[in-house]
Parts: C-alpha cells; structure tokens; sequence
C-alpha cells in the first residue's frame, strides 16, 4: 500500500491551503478530489471577496483559486481530480475510486476537507425540473457557461442567495422576487442593496406555497408566514418562472470522519453533524485533522485560514516541523481568522437582531426588511457626507470586517482605522481626484462618486456597473432609486474600465441636482 | 439508554396529513406519509427507517434527503432532530459500480 505522510481528501479552499502549508515544510502530500476541476467552490466565485489584503480582499474568488492551484504546484503538491474517496479506515487507510479501479493508500496524516452540501426544502412540486440549488445555478453559470432559466425566483436571503441573484442577474436572467420566511435579510446588506436597487423585490416573512408545471415549473405562488412559520391566508402572491433557486444553507459532508470513527457531535450552530474538534482541526482521532466547512459552515476566506492551520498542525504531528515554527504561524493565522469573525455576522451574533452599530448608529430597518436603506436613513452613515465637488459616498451601513477601500484611495481620501469592521469615513479635508479606485475596490459595490452640483442644474453620480453590454457615452435611460424603483431620467456621461478596476466599470450619469443622493443604478430605455 | 429510544414513550397515533403524498426520498421515491408512518410502525431511528423504507439509499446516497428525513422523524417522535442519532456511515460514501468496487488496482501508484 503506497504511503503518505499527509493525504488531503478535497481540493477546495481550505485543502490546498492546507496542501501548500505541509508541502512547504517537506511532506509528501496527495490531495484527492472528485470533481473534474480543482479549487471547490472558489471557482465558481465571479465576485470580490471581503476581508482585508491578508485575506486577499477585493480579488475575485475565482483569481484566489488561481493563486492557489499556482502555489500548490510550487510547493509540490500533488492533486488527482475525478478521484472519489469512498472510505476512511482506522489507522487512516484511505480508499479511493480512481478511475475503474479501487485504490488504497495510507496516510501517516490525514486531513479531512471536503466541504458542504446544499439543504433543500420542499414544498409541492419541488421535484419538478426547474427547482435547483443555487449552488447548481452557479455551477451552470460559471463553470459551463449555460444559463439556468429566464425569469427566476430565489428562495434565502443568506449571502448564497443574494450572491448567487446578483450574478443570475449578470448572466441575463431575471430575478423577479427574493425570498425568505426569515424576517430578516440574513447576508451582508450590501449584498443585499446591490440587487435591491436593480429592483428586485424583497420578500421576507414569505415562503413557497407551490411550484406550478407538469413537464417543469412554469410559475410559483408564495404567500406570507406568520410567526410560526404557518401561511396567513390571502397572502398569496403569484409569478411566472421557469427557474426556482433555493439557497437555504449548508450542510457538513462529514461522513468519512463519521465512518473512521470521529467523535461527532449534532451542532446547528456550525451546520449540523460536524467532528468534535480543537480550534486547530484536530479530531478525537490522532493524526486526523478537519479544515473548511466540513466542520462547521463558514465562508470561503476563513476556510483557507483553516486550511493553513491544519496543514502546519499536521505537519508539527509528524516532526516536519517544531512546536515553535506551529506556534508562531498558527498565532498570526489565528489572528487573521479573528479578524474575520467579527463584527455584526460573527458567528456569536447568528440570528441575533443587531439594532445598533459599533458607532452606535441605529441599523436600517430597511435593509434588513427590503433590501435596502431608505433616503432618509441614509444620511445618517460615516461615509455619507456632502461637499462642494466630487467626493465619495459610502453606503456601508453594516459593521462586517472589510477594509480595502482606505488602502485603495491613493489620496487618503477613506479610512477605517486599525479596527477592521468600523464603518468607513470620508477623511475631512481630503481632495477626491475622481480617479474611481475606491468605487472599484468595494466588494459591497457600496461606494459612489457624487458630484451633487455641477453648476447646471444638474448633478453626476458614478457607479460600479457589473452588467452587459455595458451602456455608451450618451446613452439616455432612468436613474433607479436605492430601491430599484424609477427616480428620474439620466443619461451617461462617462464609462470607465481600466485594468486596475479589475472588470468593475465605472458608470457616470448625469441626473438633476435634486436626485444625487438618491439616484444610484441606471437603465438604460430600449 | 438514550430517552429519545425509550420505546415505552407514548407518541400517540398516526394522523393523515395533507401533504403526506409529498416526495422526500427522490432517489427512491418515498413519500413524507410513508416516513411517518413507518414511525409508528416502530421504527424511531433513522438506522432502522433506512432499512424500512431505504431512504437516503439510492443514487445520491442521502446528500438531499437525510436532514429531510430526520426532520420529519423527529417531529413524529416530538423531539428536536439534534437529539437523534444519525444514520451509520458506510463505505462506499458515493454510489459505486459493483464491477468498480471489486476491481482492485494492482499496482499501488499507477493513477498519473
């Protein structure tokens, strides 16, 4: 039986990086994976991650996986695809189904990093082909190029399904209503306002009734849910769609930890039957480490932090490494995972209303009930000021750890401080040159160039514009309001894409003065 | 013994449901009615509803039905479904071709 000192089951986030970090320090590591493609999830992952540098904020996910796979084959890692484990024993014998042979291996380490599975939910006709997990949404959109449906409706407004509708949207597809029986939006609000101001509507408090077709669903009824979950007659709202996108949380596929004999425990906090583990993913069973989801649900980020841990870990249990070398890198590690898990979404917070922020700046009720934050919520936020000239708008109304926009204005223009979830503020007497890096660099795509008196009577807000085809200098259509409804009429004055912007374009319209605080998407008229 | 497989506990008697036709288990079509039921046919471990029903045994292996199915056995059985014991975790963890499963490769690296 072929032997290795460290055998990764999973090429996702939190696998390579554990990969990369035990190959750096000697081991001969395999990692397996079943899918055709490596990197997990991070491939079908089109938009910018949140974070700071250190968690390589503001790259888009699918550029991460890249960096990954390149630093992995650096380090000697070797990675076989359509390899499918189908067992771990005790004394960490690994079988694996390669091709159409059975092989075994053992591993004098093994670390578990397979990842997560979709929930589903029923409701009738939820069998029907058209109901699909968002998860499939995206891997026909991202990795096959196939677009899902023509008019779609997403259930859960977690970040999946906000993620998830934002890039449906981006594929051409419509999405006519979000939807939760939640009473809040559940992912980051910014998320959320991106896909509210294209005028998606929101409903929460909602649920699916039905699904409707023969052959494949041709419409959906949801209806609104009182507090117990139970539908308040006459609530009832009907749509017709092609695609229903359910995006209603994890699961941990923990089977094989389950099978060689892990302590586990049931835990809805970390998404059900996870391993019992130290913060460093070491499981009841000597040499057998977890990383990623597979241990309770998290995000892309905080899983290649994981990954790195217990690839150090694994290697120190082995005597690749000294006690000393893990101690230091598992601390600053640790850090960085710290860094991650605050602010209002950190894991302690989980379902909990948050009403104020760190600021102590009352949250918007409105965007945790439709979307978006209100006009005259707005003005209430750090990063909305006014001046004479152009000058940023930030409508980053939530505490969630991201910083990249103080470190990508080069004027110094925004800044957030040593504490990485405070609230970005416009520095006083700064001098905003236009040049739309910090509109760029927002994951949340919550930042604005308002100009709100050009002397005219008219004013210029410039946007991030992720859509195609992208409008032309002097094209004439509408101004949506942050609720995606019709404020005014505009037409685009400038679009910008430069390199540095990383396929965020730039979208400047002009608008009567009036509206600069309240346009803030354009449409264009057919 | 674990209270959630005290037998003795008086779970009351099987009620129709409106929703009892809804498919759970798509891989082996089994209905939500057919679950419950088979609760209080006795069977109040998800180990024992596999073998009843196979439930979470057909092609996707359980990935879209499991936490359906504990769900709904939990509810029956008026306990939460954190209480229940998971069903047992076998080899193989993904559906197998029997002619795959007996192949065994002879040499020990010759995937690359």
């Amino acid at each position: 039986m072929k032997r290795y000192d460290l055998i990764i089951v999973g090429a996702g986030p939190s696998g390579l990086s554990a990969a990369v970090e035990a190959a750096k320090r000697g081991m001969e590591v395999v990692v397996f994976d079943e899918n055709e493609k490596p990197g997990g999830q991070l491939f079908k992952q089109i938009h910018k991650f949140f974070g700071s540098k250190e968690h390589r904020a503001k790259v888009r996910g699918f550029n991460i996986g890249k960096q990954l796979l390149e630093e992995a084959a650096e380090a000697g890692v070797k990675v076989v695809l359509n390899a499918t484990v189908i067992g771990l024993y005790q004394d960490k014998e690994v079988v694996v189904k390669i091709g159409e042979e059975i092989h075994h291996y053992k591993g004098d380490s093994v670390i578990i990093a397979t990842g997560a599975a979709e929930n589903m939910v029923t409701f009738p006709g939820w069998t029907l082909p058209g109901v699909i997990g968002a998860g499939a949404a995206q891997t026909m959109m991202n990795l096959h190029g196939v677009k899902p449906g023509k008019k779609v409706l997403m259930l859960g407004s977690g970040n999946v399904g906000l993620v998830v509708s934002f890039q449906l949207m981006q594929c051409g597809c419509e999405v006519v209503a979000l939807v939760d029986a939640a009473t809040r939006v559940g992912g980051y609000g910014v998320h959320a306002a991106k896909v509210a101001r294209t005028g998606v509507p929101f409903y929460l408090s909602h649920t699916i009734v039905e699904a409707e077709g023969d052959e494949c669903v041709t419409g959906v009824t949801i209806a609104e849910v009182d507090s117990s979950f139970k539908f308040i007659p006459g609530t009832e709202k009907h749509f017709d769609v092609d695609t229903i996108c359910l995006a209603v949380g994890l699961s941990p596929m923990s089977q094989l930890l389950k099978m060689a004999g892990a302590k586990m425990e049931d835990n809805p906090k970390r998404g059900g039957q996870v391993p019992i583990c130290d913060e460093y993913g070491r499981t009841s069973l000597p040499g057998v480490f977890v990383a990623g989801d597979v241990s309770g649900i998290e995000e892309a980020s905080s899983a290649m932090i994981e990954g790195r841990m217990a690839g150090i870990v694994a290697a120190e249990y082995l005597g690749y490494t000294d006690e000393d070398d893990m101690n230091r890198n598992v601390e600053s590690l640790e850090k960085a995972l710290d860094g991650l898990r605050q602010g209002m979404f950190a894991p302690e917070n989980r379902g909990k209303l948050v009403e104020k922020t760190e600021e102590g700046i009352d949250v918007s009720m409105n965007l945790l009930k439709k979307g978006y934050v209100a006009d005259d919520e707005i003005e209430r936020y750090p990063g909305v000021t006014h001046k004479v000239g152009i000058h940023p708008v930030m409508e980053c109304t939530q505490n969630i750890p991201c910083n990249p926009c103080q470190d990508a204005c080069p004027k110094k223009c925004i800044s957030i401080g040593d504490n990485i979830t405070s609230l970005p503020i416009v520095v006083p007497e700064s001098e905003c040159i236009n040049c739309g890096m910090c509109v760029a660099s927002c994951s949340g795509q919550a930042i604005f160039l308002v100009d709100e008196d050009c002397g005219d009577g008219t004013a210029t807000v410039t946007l991030p514009y992720e859509f195609l085809p992208l409008p032309k200098e002097g094209a004439k259509g509408i101004a949506l309001g942050r609720n995606g409804k019709k404020v005014c009429d505009a037409e685009v004055v400038n679009v910008r894409s430069a390199k540095a912007f990383d396929k965020t374009n730039l979208l400047t319209m002009r608008v009567p003065k009036e509206y600069a605080m309240k346009a803030r998407f354009f449409r264009a008229t057919v | 013994m674990n209270s959630v497989n005290d037998r003795n506990r008086d779970i009351g008697p099987f009620v129709p449901a409106p929703d009892d036709d809804m498919l759970i288990c798509r891989c082996e079509e089994i209905t939500k009615g057919e679950i419950r039921k088979a609760v209080h046919d006795g069977m109040w471990t998800l180990t024992e509803i596999r073998r009843y029903l196979r439930t979470g045994m057909g092609l996707c292996q359980g990935q879209t039905c499991s936490k359906l199915v504990k769900s709904i056995v939990a509810r029956e059985l008026n306990v939460s479904p954190a209480e229940l014991e998971p069903a047992t975790s076998r080899v193989p963890m993904r559906p197998i071709e029997m002619r795959i499963f007996a192949n065994e490769a002879k040499e020990d690296d010759d995937y690359e």
